[in-house]
């Protein structure tokens, strides 16, 4: 999974039928773990109702499609969590090589922990 | 598999019904060397480690086995999880 920030929506009306109850979200990854996948935008399939300035985890590839539970869906990205708060390691955090893509992009809100 | 070091915990209260009860942490990856690579992922930890502690993280269907031996397992919504707990290396 990535970490993402939710910065739009997307809205389809002809689209496949399982997609129907779904919101379809643009997110911008803080960082990434699999270069082939590296992209500036993603859209993931949403159905846990996340806004725009929300962030997010995201599931990437094939068990994004059961993020549903039940439900064999017809996508490679799905939100899997609403983050509520992230504890970044003293260290962690302080060490500028370590995370770059998060330590670029990312500032905590003042409400979650550092 | 990649070797990393738990770097953070994320928490979230709305998250998709397979994520009940799991942890998630922040890994970020590093090389034989320990030098960090620069890639972060967001994996489920099963072994309830901590912070600053050297993983190895499994991917795709590996990451599912982690969780529940397959191979009945593909309804699984997880690619990334903590597998071992790295207690050495050479």
């Amino acid at each position: 999974m990535i970490l993402g920030r939710v910065v739009g929506e997307v809205w389809a009306t002809r689209k496949d039928a399982r997609l129907e109850r779904s919101k379809l979200l643009v997110v911008r990854p803080h960082g990434w773990y699999e270069p082939r996948w590296a992209t500036e935008h993603l859209v993931a399939v949403d159905d846990l109702h996340a806004g725009v300035g929300d962030d997010v985890v995201v599931c990437l590839g094939q068990p994004a499609r059961w993020s549903r539970g039940e439900e064999n869906m017809p996508v490679d990205a799905a939100i899997m969590a609403v983050v509520d708060r992230i504890e970044l390691d003293a260290g962690a955090a302080q060490a500028s090589h370590a995370a770059p893509g998060i330590r670029r992009r990312w500032t905590p809100p003042s409400r979650w922990a550092r | 598999m990649i070797r990393g070091k738990i770097i953070g915990q994320v928490w979230g209260a709305r998250h998709v019904p397979g994520l009940d009860g799991r942890k998630l942490v922040l890994v970020a990856a590093h090389d034989a060397a320990q030098a960090p690579t620069g890639r972060v992922v967001v994996a489920i930890d099963t072994l309830d480690l901590r912070s600053g502690d050297d993983v190895t993280v499994a991917f795709g269907s590996g990451a599912r086995n982690v969780l529940r031996p397959g191979p009945d397992n593909r309804d699984l919504v997880c690619d990334a999880a903590i597998a071992a707990l790295v207690e050495g290396a050479e």
